[in-house]
Parts: C-alpha cells; structure tokens; sequence
C-alpha cells in the first residue's frame, strides 16, 4: 500500500508539455503498420516448426526413394532376411518390424494397467497432499533420460535376470519391454489422468447419489466418459514405446528375428529403432544400406505419425465429450 | 452379502491403484538407488597410496614429498610378499635357473682361463663344471624326488673341492642348496600346476599392488598403477585369497561359479605364508584414505575410461545443450507468443498445432537421420563447412527436436497471465507488443523459464539425435563448434556396451550416467521448484 506514495504521478500542467492523446493518422498508419509487421515477423517464426516437420519428412523421404528403386516394396516388407553385409545385400524388415511392435506390446501389456491405475488413482482417491508427492515420481521417471533406463537394463537388470531367472542371455525381449513399460507409465499416467480430470462432476455426482462404489463410479461412469481420451494416453505411450531407441539398442539383444515360440519373452530381438542407431554409424554415405536405413526411419515416422494423429482426433473428441465442466 | 461384497471390491481396487502408484515409486527407487549409490563413489571414495601416486605421476597434485614417503611405506610393507614369491618361484621356474647355469659355466670357463689354467686342468675342471650343469639340469627337469636328491648329493661332494673354492662355481653350491630346500618343501609333481598357478597369482599381485619397484613399467597405463581404490583392491583381495571356477554339474544347467580358497593349491609350500600375510597387512601395503575426487568433473578420461573423469564429456554436452538453447529460446517464446495471442479456430493456427503435436512424436532417432540428412550432408556443406558431424549440427538437430516442448510449456505460462493483466496495459494505451514486452512476457517469465530449464533437461540426455550428428566415443576436446564432441549421453552408452575394459572401472561407468541423472534431476527439480511459485504468484495476483 506504500508503495503507491513512491510513485512520481506526472502533474498536469506542470513545466513539460504533453503532447495530445489523439494520434496523428501518419503516426496511427506507422503503428498499424508496425504491428502488422511485427505479427507477420511472428506468424513467420511460428511457422519454422510447420517447416521442421516438412523438411523431416522431405528429408528422410529423399533419402529412402533410392532404396525403393533398388529394392522391391515387398522385399522390405514382407521378407525377414536382413543382411545388409551379404552379396547382394538383403533388406528384409519384417523381423525389426515386428520386433518394434513385440516390445511395444509386451510393455504396454504393463504399462496399461499400471498407467491407468495411477491415473485414476491420482485423480480420484487422494487429495492434493498425495498427489503433491506421486505427481513428481511420475514427472521425475518420464524425465530420467532414456540412455540411463538403457544402463539400468543392462548394468542392473541384465545380470540380474541372468542370476535369478535361470535365461542364458539377460539381454532379451523381457528386459526390453520391462524397462520399455516403466518409461511409457509416465506418458500415460499423464495424459489419462487429465482425459479422466476432465469428466464432469455431475456424472460422478449422479453416479454417488444412485448408490455406487467408488470401483463403479469409476469403471461404470468415469473411464467410459474418458475413454476417448484414455485411448489416446495409450496411443501416446505407445509412440513413446516403438520410438525408443537406447533401452532396445541396448537391452533387447539385438537378433533380427521373430521369438518362437512368438510368447517367449527370453528371447533376444532388434527393433527398427535399434537397427538405424546401430547400423547407421558404420554404413558409407549414398550407399543402398545407408538408404535402407532411411526407409526404415520413413516406416517408423509414418507409423508415429499416423498413431499421433489418431490420438489428436481421439482426444479433441474427448475435450467434446467430456466439455461441459 | 451382496452389498459386502461390492465394498470388498471397492476396496481392493483403491489398494490395487494404491498400488500401481507404489510400484512406481519403487522402480524409480530400484532405478536410482543402485545407480547413484556406485555413481558417486567416482568422486568419493578411499583412495590407496597407488591413486595418489597415480594423480601425482599424470597431473602433479598432492604434496611430492608426503606421497613419495608414503608410497616408500607401503613398498616396505610389500616387500615381504615379493620375498615369498621369489623364493617359491625357484623351484617352479627352472627355465630361469638353466639360463643361471649356462651363465655359470661361461663364467667359469672364463675365470679358469684368466687364472692361466690351460691344458689339462683346464680341461679337467671344464669338465667337471659340465658335469655338475648336466646334473643340476637333470635335477631341475624330473619330478622324482629321489633322482633330484642324488644329483644334488652329487653335485654338493664337489663343493669341498678346493680348487673349485672363491670360483664362480660357488654359485653352483648356492642354487644347490636353495633347490635342496625348495624341494624338501615341495610336491614336484605338481611342479606345472604351481607354475600356471604362480602366474596367475603374480597377475593378481600386479593388479593389486602395480608392477614390481625394479621391474620394467608396462606400456599401459592402467598396468602401471596397482588398485587406486579400496573397493578394487577388496575385490582385487577377494580374488587374491579365492580362485573362481565354473563347474559343469549338468550339460543342460548353466554352470555353477565354485571358489576354492588359493591358499590350498598352494598347500605346503613357502607361499602358504602369503595368504596370511596380504590380508593381516593390505592397509599397511595400500594405504587407504577418503579421498573427494573432484576433479572427476573436469579431467579428462584415460585409457577407455580406467583413470580419469568426465571433463570433456560435460563440456560437449553444456556445448550442444547451449547451442541449441541459442535457437530455441527466442523461437520458442516468439512461437509461444504468437500461438497464445491468436484465435484457436483460426486454420494456419491449427495446422502449426498439428504439426507441433507431430513434430513431437517423431522418434528421437530419426531425428538423428534428420539431422544427418539435412544439417551435416546438406545445410552444412552449403554454407561451406565440412560435410561431418559438428557440435552445430547436434545442437540444431536437438533444437528441432526440443522446439515442441519449449513452445508448449511458453505457451502454457502465457496462457496463465490473467487477461487482467492485459487489459489493464491495453487500457492505458499500450499497443499489443508493447503490451506483451513489458506486462505479459514479464509475468510469464517463470513460467516460460520453467520451459526453458525442462528443455534443457530434454536436450541434455538424448543420445539417439546426436548419434550421427555431433558425438563421438572418443576422440580429442573439441576446439570450436565445427568439431564433433563426446557427451555424457553418449559417452554412458558407450561405457555400458562398448567394451570390456570400461567394466573395470564400474566406478566411471556409473559416474557418468549418475552426472547425467542427477543433472536432469537438478534441472527438472528446478523446473518443478518455479512452476509451483509461478502459478502461487499468478494465482495470488489474480
């Protein structure tokens, strides 16, 4: 309240003249124009991220057309001999394909359960002095950076797995999808528990009022409210799953093959991820296995890219649906 | 019942999400404790006589004299093992003693010629010392005691032979004594097996204490220094005293680790003393003290990692994170800026969001592929710098790949900026960007510097983007920004698969990935630490 005195308020009529408040219109075209300036500056370098995005694509799609003129579409796709060093050289990626996508749904077939359970946990059972606390165990392991999870795996749990399961190798599809669950938790958690937050109160209050438990509130009322949006938390977590690089380069064995019996986590397997970093730094620039690489890096952008956009339609869906609070 | 059951099951399902929550806790602890428990032993540690030695002899730090009488010391102390060993090994490395005997026997041949001796006395006593090399020789090569003590009965009858006396022969007598002595002590059978088991046992006496005072210095450096730290030299001393074996038990079991303790393969011999003697007196011989190694932050690595810190590491990364931050910091607030000021509905609007929503779930490597493709093979070489990976390149690939997370969180904190506060600037007659540069970007600035540290947390421990655009696993310092670097990220996943020497400094492997854990740790903390000021400020002003 003090503070107002110190302030020096400009006396009018005083020794200096001000000029007039009315603008001349050359002064009021200078400022629109400045302005419109200054907004076409900002529209100009809010857009670089428009170009990052299209130079990606561009960039990795130049990259990999040589391969395809090279190698046949089926070859790549549907064949699971991948030896780049052989005479010819052979592309088959349906085992790193498929590799990507068995880690990705053994740790989802962790981080589901968990992640919802924490998410629902978060936002319907306790008060704000628990969440003070789960919130940033939550945001310090999504945080943790990935070639740290990649050494746990390898340096901890590794030997481990060695030790106490009895498994010939601890690098293999387990740890992988183990390490690979805990790192999704966080995405899901997250994003779930917000798609569960936005529920409106009046179900959850019609949902009470009618005699329910809090276990029917919640899997009768408030998931099937959120469930677009606990949809897209997984879709979430699994980008970040089939996307991740280190912990699979360096925990999943790296064998370019499918596990047989396909249920046998013991085995060791190579992701898409895995095979770019591993193989990338010792290809020659221009050759077909450097392209190929590139073709791999283009499948696994399409496939993030068309799970991200399915999870953007699911959640704005979810802002709809649950919108009336 | 009915009723009882449903709340049973309520309950249990709020244990069982209470649950999901602990798990989670307790995989952040299983991941941390572990890591950061052997991590900082990198910096804090016991450090031996060897270490300061080693830290003497590379960067000239501690006291020369103190050291110098220290290590001193601890030879002393050691040099009781050394007498041990060398007089075991007389009876096992006889190629040595044959080398010894021809040596002899020139000798002699030479003495007898410059005392004049020619013709036949010459001859005779050329004679006899052939014969008593031929017989110490036999004595040397069979494993039956019996035939060993008749040569050497033999031999020792010429030892009263005055003609022989104050000759080099003398040292004939000499080597027939101690072979006497060795013997009675020993099973000559197993004269082979002691032979590779003193090998290997001197190899484990080298690790643990370095090379021998007087003998050559190994040409790595890693050879030169005995255990620079206690827990090395416990391992080290665990090793010593038990030999490990794998045992086959069953074809298809794996097999089974079996230790037997190395004092029992030497079992009456006069090495039995060593394995009572090291343990009484390892601190004597290694001199143990706490030691705050901080200079792990700043030196440079070693030999793949066995001596030294992460200095140049450190530096990389604080070079990469730095030049990506140049990039993305106006670029991410001006971005924020405009995105938080415009209409939702407005169609260019929406494109950029979904280009932002894509742009951050593209998978960090081919962020990598991205980064190789366009700013090392192409912008790069366009602007007339080499085609190669460079701290630049990394550091744009990382601001690329940075940029959703800094304009989000910018645009979250200018969101938070009470409209009031606006309106009260427009009102007084500010325009739009006088109006953001003076009261909104101000109120924001936690905020968006929240933004700004979370950012830095994300660019300093990827590791797949600057795989093929800026980091190198070994290499010199980098000079300027042109050069590629080696990081901390990188350099955490080269010590944990790389190679097997990096496994024997577990202590420099743990200690870079926990100075990348705990950096991020402390940043994110920081982050989580202004966020909750921030909103407490907006809110109370609100």
């Amino acid at each position: 309240m003090n503070r107002t005195t110190d302030l020096a308020l400009p006396t009018i009529g005083a020794d200096e003249s001000y000029p007039p408040l009315v603008l001349t219109p050359r002064q009021d075209l200078a400022g629109y124009l400045i302005s419109w300036a200054g907004r076409s500056i900002f529209f100009a370098i809010t857009c670089i991220s428009v170009l990052s995005i299209l130079l990606i694509f561009a960039f990795v799609m130049y990259e990999a057309i040589p391969f395809f003129k090279q190698y046949s579409i089926v070859g790549f796709l549907a064949h699971t001999d991948w030896y780049p060093q052989s005479i010819p050289p052979r592309f088959g990626a349906l085992a790193l394909v498929i590799g990507s996508f068995y880690v990705t749904f053994t740790s989802l077939l962790f981080a589901i359960p968990v992640g919802i359970l924490a998410a629902v946990f978060l936002s319907e059972m306790v008060g704000k002095s628990i969440r003070s606390i789960a919130k940033p165990i939550i945001e310090v392991l999504a945080a943790i950076p990935s070639v740290a999870y990649g050494f746990f795996a390898i340096k901890v749990l590794a030997p481990w797995m060695q030790r106490h399961l009895g498994l010939p190798t601890g690098a293999n599809a387990l740890n992988a999808s183990l390490v690979l669950a805990i790192m999704a938790v966080p995405t899901i958690t997250s994003v779930a528990e917000d798609a569960i937050s936005a529920v409106g109160r009046d179900l959850r209050e019609a949902a009470y009022s009618l005699g329910s438990t809090r276990f029917e509130t919640t899997f009768k009322v408030v998931v099937p409210a959120a469930h677009t949006g606990i949809i897209a938390a997984v879709i979430l977590g699994m980008m970040r799953a089939i996307g991740e690089t280190m912990v699979v380069w360096m925990a999943a064995g790296n064998a370019s093959q499918i596990p047989k019996p396909w249920w046998d986590l013991s085995q060791s397997i190579r992701t898409m991820t895995a095979t770019i970093a591993g193989e990338m730094g010792e290809t020659a620039k221009g050759s077909i296995h450097y392209h190929a690489l590139f073709a791999l890096g283009l499948l696994l952008l399409m496939i993030t890219f068309g799970l991200n956009i399915l999870s953007d339609v699911l959640l704005s869906r979810n802002r709809k649906s649950t919108g009336r609070t | 019942m009915r009723l009882g059951l449903r709340l049973a099951l309520d309950r249990s399902f709020t244990m069982l999400a209470a649950t999901a929550v602990i798990v989670l806790a307790l995989a952040l602890l299983v991941l941390l404790v572990p890591m950061v428990s052997r991590g900082t032993s990198a910096v804090f540690f016991r450090g031996t006589v060897e270490f300061r030695r080693m830290q003497l002899a590379l960067y000239h730090r501690g006291k020369p004299g103190q050291i110098n009488a220290e290590i001193d010391r601890a030879t002393a102390a050691r040099k009781r093992i050394y007498d041990l060993v060398d007089q075991f090994k007389q009876g096992i490395h006889t190629d040595d003693l044959k080398v010894q005997l021809r040596r002899i026997h020139r000798q002699l041949g030479q003495e007898l010629q410059e005392r004049g001796l020619t013709g036949q006395d010459y001859a005779r006593l050329r004679t006899i010392s052939t014969e008593i090399r031929d017989r110490l020789e036999r004595a040397l090569d069979t494993t039956d005691p019996n035939e060993v003590r008749v040569n050497l009965d033999y031999v020792l009858t010429f030892s009263i032979n005055p003609e022989l006396s104050s000759t080099s022969a003398q040292a004939y007598f000499k080597i027939a004594h101690q072979l006497r002595e060795t013997m009675q002590r020993m099973d000559l059978a197993k004269r082979m097996e002691y032979a590779s088991a003193l090998r290997e046992l001197e190899g484990i006496l080298q690790e643990l204490f370095g090379p021998r005072p007087s003998s050559q210095l190994p040409p790595l450096l890693r050879q030169q220094y005995g255990a620079t730290r206690w827990d090395q030299a416990q391992v080290l001393l665990h090793k010593l005293l038990y030999k490990e074996q794998w045992v086959q038990q069953d074809p298809d079991r794996p097999l089974i680790r079996v230790e037997t303790p190395r004092k029992t393969l030497f079992a009456g011999t006069s090495l039995e003393e060593l394995f009572d003697y090291v343990p009484r007196h390892i601190e004597e011989m290694l001199l143990p003290r706490l030691t705050v190694y901080w200079q792990f932050f700043v030196d440079d690595s070693l030999e793949s990692h066995t001596f030294g810190g992460v200095g140049p590491e450190l530096l990389g990364t604080i070079l990469i994170t730095i030049t990506a931050m140049v990039i993305i910091i106006p670029l991410g607030i001006i971005s924020a800026a405009y995105l938080s000021e415009s209409s939702a509905d407005w169609l260019p609007i929406r494109i950029i969001r979904m280009c932002l929503n894509t742009l951050a779930g593209v998978p960090s490597v081919v962020f990598g592929l991205f980064g190789l493709a366009f700013f090392v093979l192409t912008i790069l070489p366009a602007l007339g710098f080499g085609a190669r990976p460079s701290i630049l390149a990394a550091g744009l690939t990382l601001a690329v790949l940075a940029l959703p997370v800094m304009i989000r969180a910018s645009e979250e904190a200018i969101r938070a900026v009470p409209q009031s506060y606006k309106e009260a600037a427009l009102a007084l007659g500010a325009g739009p960007v006088r109006t953001f540069l003076t009261v909104t970007l101000p109120a924001a600035m936690p905020g968006i510097l929240t933004g700004i540290i979370l950012s830095l947390s994300r660019i300093a421990g990827e590791t797949a983007p600057v795989l093929f655009t800026g980091a190198v696993a070994m290499g010199p310092v980098a000079r300027s920004i042109l050069q590629p670097t080696r990081t901390l990220a990188y350099g955490s996943y080269d010590m944990a698969v790389g190679d097997r020497i990096a496994d024997l400094s577990p202590h420099n492997q743990y200690g870079m990935v926990v100075i990348l854990v705990l950096l991020i740790l402390l940043l994110n903390a920081l982050a989580i630490m202004l966020r909750a000021r921030a909103s407490n400020k907006l809110r109370g002003h609100a």
